[in-house]
């Protein structure tokens, strides 16, 4: 189960259950994620994708089953106590568009030292430079792209050992996609984990290992290439024939 | 005439914009209606009576110890309403009920206690510390009597009520805009639930928006002697009506739309009291009826306001 490389579990999820109303959505999901490791998380629209990291961040309830996180069990935990402890969940909002670029990183900065909080946001804008030119402008009037980026700044500002994120690509043009898998790819070198639920197949690239959800059932895990030579998922996930 | 109108008419509005400045920010943070907002003037109000009454603490002074104890207590009224509120599938429906409940129960239990009587604060004590304050200025003894603005006299009670309201928005504005809990407060505002994923404690940024809006509704509620003309345990209802015409008005869930919504109302106000007096009560439910037939959304536009 573990791939060499990795030293240790950072995220455990175990018999995952959770749904909204009476609409049971996820049936026993298990899910590891290890420390550095990115895992990208396929599955159609509806199939519970969204779902699955909301109960992981505690937006919403788990039924049944149990989130580990760092060893400790965080499934009752509020969010801003799972949050503290270097699990960031971003959403496709990608940042609070009444607010300035600036203020939307010091939100993601909340938990860090007040001493720490100015060099982190300066290593952040030196990551994404047209962020550091408009910080004082509010993220709506920013492209679709700029926006992402701030998402991204938002989440990494409180240098978390673990991003969860949903649909990265959502509303963006290759182009955009290309770069935030580039800026991504530079932050997995500094001891970040990722969570990537995509439909966009472009963040394999990123990934060490692909989970693939159906119906609200983990269908599928194993690596790339193990995703490459099944014929069933190549059908389903790339449209090869 | 229309100078001292329009002069008159931005004293009141500045008021205005202070009575629905904290129905505003709580609607904003919690997309709930306090409709008990008008008994918490009125609460407020009847403090700076007795406070004046009891122990001749001039309003000016009663400002920071009516502020300070409406805050305090608005925050534990928040952790025992709001939290089981927001888990409701309509929230902004039920708040409407348990609110305007509230509001029924504190005009009872004030009536029980006060009666049904008008109470007031003589204007002079604005008056004295105004004179006290433009003494310093000038460097000798000043009269405390009306005040002259471009040639037109206000009663000193109106100037200062115009006053401490522009402060009040003041306040909010660097409450808002200059802290690390105003960026945190805006930031439930825009999307709450983005807010919670962030890592934002919702409900204790919510918590001290909430304390801060009972806060401000009792200080407006210090001048509704002079603004308002007197107290009454029933004025409740009809303060409740007035802010939420004025928070319609500028945008509702944009606090500083309101300051927009109560010189628009004020100065309406003004010019009916001036011109066609016996109509001016009139003038909430006309506004009202008017801004959601033309521009739903406020003056202020669309992005604020999701009711």
């Amino acid at each position: 189960m573990q791939p060499d490389g990795y030293s240790k579990t950072l995220l455990q999820v175990t018999g995952l259950t959770a749904g909204y109303g009476r609409i049971q959505v996820l049936w026993g999901v298990d899910l590891c994620v290890h420390e550095h490791e990115s895992i990208v998380l396929l599955g159609a629209n509806g199939a519970g994708k969204t779902t699955l990291l909301k109960a992981i961040m505690g937006l919403i309830e788990a039924w049944g089953g149990q989130v580990d996180f760092g060893g400790v069990n965080i499934t009752r935990l509020r969010t801003d106590h799972r949050v503290r402890r270097g699990i960031v969940y971003m959403s496709e909002a990608s940042g609070f568009v009444g607010l300035t670029v600036e203020e939307n990183i010091l939100i993601g900065a909340q938990f860090l030292p007040r001493s720490q909080i100015r060099g982190r946001a300066d290593e952040l804008y030196a990551v994404f430079p047209a962020l550091a030119e408009r910080r004082r402008a509010l993220v709506s009037s920013l492209s679709g792209g700029q926006r992402k980026m701030v998402g991204i700044a938002k989440a990494l500002a409180g240098n978390p050992r673990l991003i969860v994120m949903d649909e990265p690509s959502a509303g963006l043009s290759p182009l955009f996609v290309k770069e935030v898998v580039r800026v991504l790819t530079q932050f997995r070198a500094k001891d970040l984990a990722l969570l990537i639920a995509e439909q966009n197949v472009k963040f394999l690239e990123l990934a060490d290992r692909v989970y693939t959800l159906d119906n609200g059932r983990i269908g599928f895990f194993g690596t790339v290439s193990e995703i490459h030579k099944n014929d069933a998922l190549r059908r389903a996930y790339f449209g090869l024939k | 005439m229309l100078l001292y109108t329009l002069l008159a008419g931005l004293l009141f509005g500045l008021y205005f914009s202070l009575i629905g400045l904290g129905l505003n920010l709580v609607f904003g943070v919690m997309r709930i209606v306090n409709l008990a907002h008008g008994d918490f003037l009125m609460l407020g109000a009847f403090l700076a009576f007795w406070l004046f009454t009891l122990f001749a603490v001039n309003p000016i002074s009663a400002i920071p110890i009516v502020f300070a104890l409406f805050a305090v207590v608005g925050l534990p009224l928040y952790y025992l309403l709001v939290p089981r509120l927001l888990k409701a599938r309509d929230p902004e429906m039920l708040s409407f009920i348990l609110f305007f409940g509230l509001s029924q129960v504190i005009e009872a239990i004030t009536t029980i206690a006060f009666g049904t009587s008008e109470r007031s604060i003589p204007g002079v004590q604005l008056g004295i510390v105004i004179a006290t304050v433009k003494g310093l200025f000038v460097g000798h003894k000043v009269d405390n009597g009306p005040i002259e603005i471009f040639g037109q006299t206000f009663p000193a009670a109106w100037v200062a009520s115009g006053v401490v309201s522009g402060l009040a928005v003041l306040f909010v504005y660097l409450y808002l805009y200059r802290t690390r809990l105003g960026y945190l407060t805006r930031a439930v505002m825009v999307n709450r639930e983005e807010a919670i994923a962030t890592g934002i404690n919702v409900h204790r940024v919510s918590a001290f928006a909430f304390g801060i809006g009972l806060g401000l509704a009792a200080v407006a509620g210090v001048f509704a002697p002079f603004m308002l003309g007197s107290i009454t345990p029933a004025m409740g209802v009809e303060v409740t009506v007035t802010s939420f015409t004025v928070i319609v008005i500028g945008s509702l869930g944009n606090p500083l739309g309101t300051v927009l919504g109560g010189l628009v109302y004020g100065i309406s106000y003004m010019f009916m009291q001036s011109y066609y007096s016996s109509w001016a009560n009139l003038l909430p439910y006309l506004l009202l009826i008017a801004i959601l037939l033309v521009r739903p959304s406020g003056l202020l536009g669309r992005q604020v306001r999701r009711a």
